[in-house]
């Protein structure tokens, strides 16, 4: 027995011996899950993490930079732009000279080809170009090529110029090689199958390698117009569990663990050998109350529950401080962010069950409180549960997958919920929108807010050249929807990682993550 | 009966399981009253794109026309199209079965021997110190979580020690073996790639072990009962009686009758390795059919979900069917 165990023991030193190599300084090492990971097709992908290998794999017409705080689109491939006077003809300047990674010269046809391929393909991205009014059907009228250098586009509105620079600007917009993606097509797809896991695009990155529920591997392209990347190696590994993350990531056999919960990141605070790095998140965590369902009808009662949450203990117990208390629906750092009072509400349980009273709810009621199976959903859930306890509402909580939540509602039916919104561009356009124009038929619409007054205003602020008019609107916006809106927003999420000490620019790469990751500018 | 008969009655009982299994998986993942549309284009998508999306995948045909083109399709060999991957589900589960398949095949190797050895020992020196430390070890390898099992062991052996690699296949600059079956330590060795065989093989070391634990406590449950069932028997006495040495009366007499139980269950645990691999899959990164199949509950990938279980379903009757085969031959008194 005893010999056995000497052996074993043996086997296992002798094991160790060989160990991992270390990480080279020219490759960045990312522990992620990467089980959302679907597509790699800049038509196609429509999810964060795979979008920041999109976005580092392709360049379109606009970036997405984070300036000052605010995340803005600025020319990349375009070197400039004009806008007719009507506001609708957007006529587009190449750079001369500018290649694919595989060498292959990008022109004015690989942009229009690359538009009408997202339209053409009509899969999750394609709504925000349907919002500019190009569409699979009027395409070779809105989308047309002047010249080699000159790219031109009609949308159907005069949109305020950051709506259509951001909407362009983000992976979708990402220009494909035409020569390679019909090279490798199958039916109509226009290379779309073989994009799932190549790349043929020309950013700072090329996919090299996308082994399912293992990892991908980026290598820097030379060739990139501003200059080839220093890291020249990623690789994305993937790790499901984020105790692994954690483990690997203090023992260096990873620069970045991606997906770590609030409390592991906490203990990693003093290591010197990891820094913690955030950023506010492109997104908003809300309670949704259905203003078509009972008691909600009353915007007393939709106050009252605003008054009766304890959004600093959400903030503080649940999501560890992770958290930025900005009740807007706008971002804070985006134009038309209020930035003189962002969190108008804090528990007050004397005036929510004042306004229940007036409202004629003394006793309160009982309702349905859903979301769906998150961890932190479902704290939240509860913890808004005790808080509405406190003035009479019984909340009943259903947790249910994300996918069946999603569906009811859609449908309208759900009564009062705990969900979150991912920024889909960076324009308050992006955000006014889904939470108060019923008419786009996203959020205010799904809770049944059927307010003109406020559809009308988000409608109009879209349009709008002048930025001081155009603020203001947003600002009147706001204020009505603090006070008559079906939203308690909760919280606006702050994104975090762990990093290396060794690894360097992290910090500056992933202002405005949800939208954009420039890995151009990690090195070690 | 004959023991061709009895193989044809055995295959016929198998395709029957397996059309109760695809009518079943259909209507369960059908009737969950979500959107697999909703779910994969996410929560933003506004609901004339889920619409239009729907219609592309024929998901707003009728819940019997889905069901005939997917029976249709399955008694063509075809599992029909992930709606998450775009790919044949029949060729996602190609690419994900073989690492599900060489971590069973070396967790069960690990549970034989350990098994084994535990149930000998415990068996022979019965109501000893040995005997409760075997059976404690048995009755924690059923009870104890896989979860907490593997990060326990990750913790120990990889974090604190630094014997054993973390997680995943191969380390990451690790070059790995040209491609022959998709298991990688096979491969390694088909192709003489020694150093992707050893990295390998150490990090299969952990996931196996924490997979193959439960298994071994049960191997190692049947062993003892059925060592302890043979050392009662008169043949055991009189091969005492004729002075044999204890080593020879136990190796050569008792443990050789004592197998035939052992090996039914070694058949039917490989089986529920095949299935159970989920977890141990989600703690070592392992890029399995396990996870496959949850990545795709999540998102409601109906075809990924019948497909994967349907093909789970299968291996798992067919290691039964070879443990019932095994035992007729051994045993014609099974044949009825």
């Amino acid at each position: 027995m005893r010999k056995s165990v000497v052996v074993l023991v043996s086997v296992l030193l002798l094991m160790g011996v060989v160990g991992l190599a270390s990480i080279p300084k020219d490759t960045l090492v990312i522990g992620a899950n990467t089980g959302i990971f679907i597509t790699l097709d800049p038509a196609v992908c429509y999810e964060v993490l795979p979008s920041v290998v999109v976005m580092n794999a392709y360049s379109g017409l606009f970036k997405l930079e984070s300036i000052g705080g605010v995340i803005k689109a600025v020319p990349e491939l375009a070197e400039s732009y004009e806008i007719s006077k009507d506001g609708k003809t957007w006529t587009f300047h190449l750079r001369h000279g500018l290649t694919f990674a595989n060498g292959d010269p990008l022109t004015a046809d690989a942009v229009v080809y690359s538009y009408k391929r997202v339209l053409k393909l009509h899969k999750s991205p394609v709504w925000l170009y349907e919002s500019l009014g190009l569409t699979a059907d009027n395409m070779d009228e809105t989308i047309k090529k002047i010249d080699d250098y000159t790219v031109q586009i009609v949308t159907s509105k005069p949109f305020a110029p950051n709506v259509v620079m951001s909407i362009l600007a983000e992976s979708w917009g990402g220009i494909v090689d035409p020569k390679v993606a019909e090279a490798h097509a199958v039916g109509n797809d226009m290379g779309s199958k073989w994009l799932t896991d190549h790349s043929a695009g020309a950013g700072p990155y090329v996919v090299k390698l996308w082994k399912r529920n293992s990892m991908v591997v980026l290598e820097a392209n030379e060739k990139y117009w501003k200059g080839a990347p220093k890291i020249k190696r990623v690789i994305i590994k993937d790790m499901p569990e984020t105790t692994d993350q954690l483990l690997s990531l203090k023992r260096g056999d990873i620069d970045v663990a991606w997906n770590l919960t609030p409390q592991q990141i906490n203990s990693l605070k003093g290591n010197k050998s990891v820094q913690i790095i955030t950023t506010p998140s492109q997104s908003d965590e809300y309670v949704g109350m259905n203003a078509g369902w009972g008691p909600f009808k009353n915007p007393k009662v939709r106050l009252a529950v605003k008054y009766a949450i304890d959004y600093k203990s959400i903030i503080k117990d649940i999501v560890g401080g992770y958290a930025i208390n900005n009740q807007e629906f706008i971002p804070a750092g985006y134009f038309g962010f209020v930035t003189d009072n962002p969190a108008p509400f804090h528990q007050n349980i004397a005036k929510a069950k004042e306004l229940m009273k007036e409202a004629g709810y003394p006793n309160g009621f009982e309702v349905e409180l859903v979301t769906n199976t998150t961890e932190r959903r479902r704290n939240e859930a509860i913890a808004i549960q005790a808080d509405l306890a406190k003035i009479g509402i019984k909340a009943k909580i259903t947790i249910m997958q994300a996918s069946q939540m999603y569906s009811k509602y859609r449908q309208q039916g759900i009564q009062m919920i705990v969900a979150g919104w991912g920024v889909d561009f960076p324009d308050a356009d992006a955000l006014a929108k889904p939470f108060a124009d019923y008419r786009v038929h996203q959020l205010a619409w799904r809770l049944m807010w059927y307010d003109d007054y406020a559809a009308d205003l988000a409608e109009k602020a879209g349009f709008e050249k002048n930025a001081a008019k155009r603020e203001q609107m947003y600002a009147d916006l706001m204020e009505y929807w603090f006070l008559n809106g079906p939203f308690a927003m909760l919280y606006q999420p702050l994104q975090y990682w762990g990093v290396r000490s060794e690894v360097k620019g992290f910090d500056e790469a992933a202002k405005g993550y949800g939208l954009v990751f420039d890995l151009m500018k990690v090195y070690k | 009966m004959k023991l061709s008969m009895y193989i044809i009655k055995r295959l016929l009982l198998m395709a029957l399981v397996m059309l109760g299994v695809s009518v079943i998986v259909f209507f369960i993942a059908h009737v969950i009253p979500a959107d697999p549309v909703g779910a994969l284009l996410g929560g933003n998508a506004p609901p004339q794109l889920v619409d239009q999306m729907k219609h592309q995948l024929g998901l707003d045909k009728p819940l019997w026309q889905q069901f005939e083109i997917y029976m249709v399709g399955l008694a063509h060999g075809d599992f029909g199209i992930s709606l998450k991957s775009n790919r044949p589900v029949i060729q996602d589960i190609g690419e994900y079965f073989p690492a599900t398949l060489e971590l069973a095949i070396f967790s069960i190797i690990f549970s034989i021997i350990l098994g084994v050895i535990l149930g000998i020992v415990s068996a022979v020196h019965r109501n000893s110190w040995l005997d409760h430390f075997s059976r404690i070890f048995s009755i924690l390898g059923v009870s104890m979580p896989v979860f907490w099992t593997g990060l326990i062991l990750l913790l120990i052996f990889y974090y604190l020690l630094g014997w054993l690699p973390g997680t995943g296949q191969l380390s990451l600059f690790t070059i790995p073996p040209d491609h022959i079956t998709g298991m990688v330590i096979f491969d390694s060795i088909l192709t003489g790639n020694w150093q992707a065989a050893w990295d390998g093989l150490r990090h299969i070391i952990l996931p196996s072990i924490v997979l193959g634990y439960a298994a071994t406590a049960s191997i190692a449950r049947i062993t003892r009962a059925s060592m302890l069932d043979v050392l009662r028997q008169d043949f055991i006495r009189t091969a005492k009686a004729k002075g044999l040495s204890k080593r020879i009366v136990i190796y050569r007499h008792a443990l050789r009758n004592s197998l035939i139980p052992v090996i039914t269950v070694i058949g039917l645990t490989f089986g529920s390795l095949l299935e159970g691999a989920v977890l141990t899959e989600t703690i070592f990164g392992w890029p399995g059919l396990g996870r496959y199949i949850v990545n795709a509950l999540l998102v409601l990938d109906y075809p990924a979900i019948m497909g994967g279980t349907f093909f789970i379903a299968l291996a798992y009757s067919l290691a039964n069917l070879a443990v019932d085969l095994t035992y007729a031959a051994l045993d014609p008194r099974m044949r009825t």
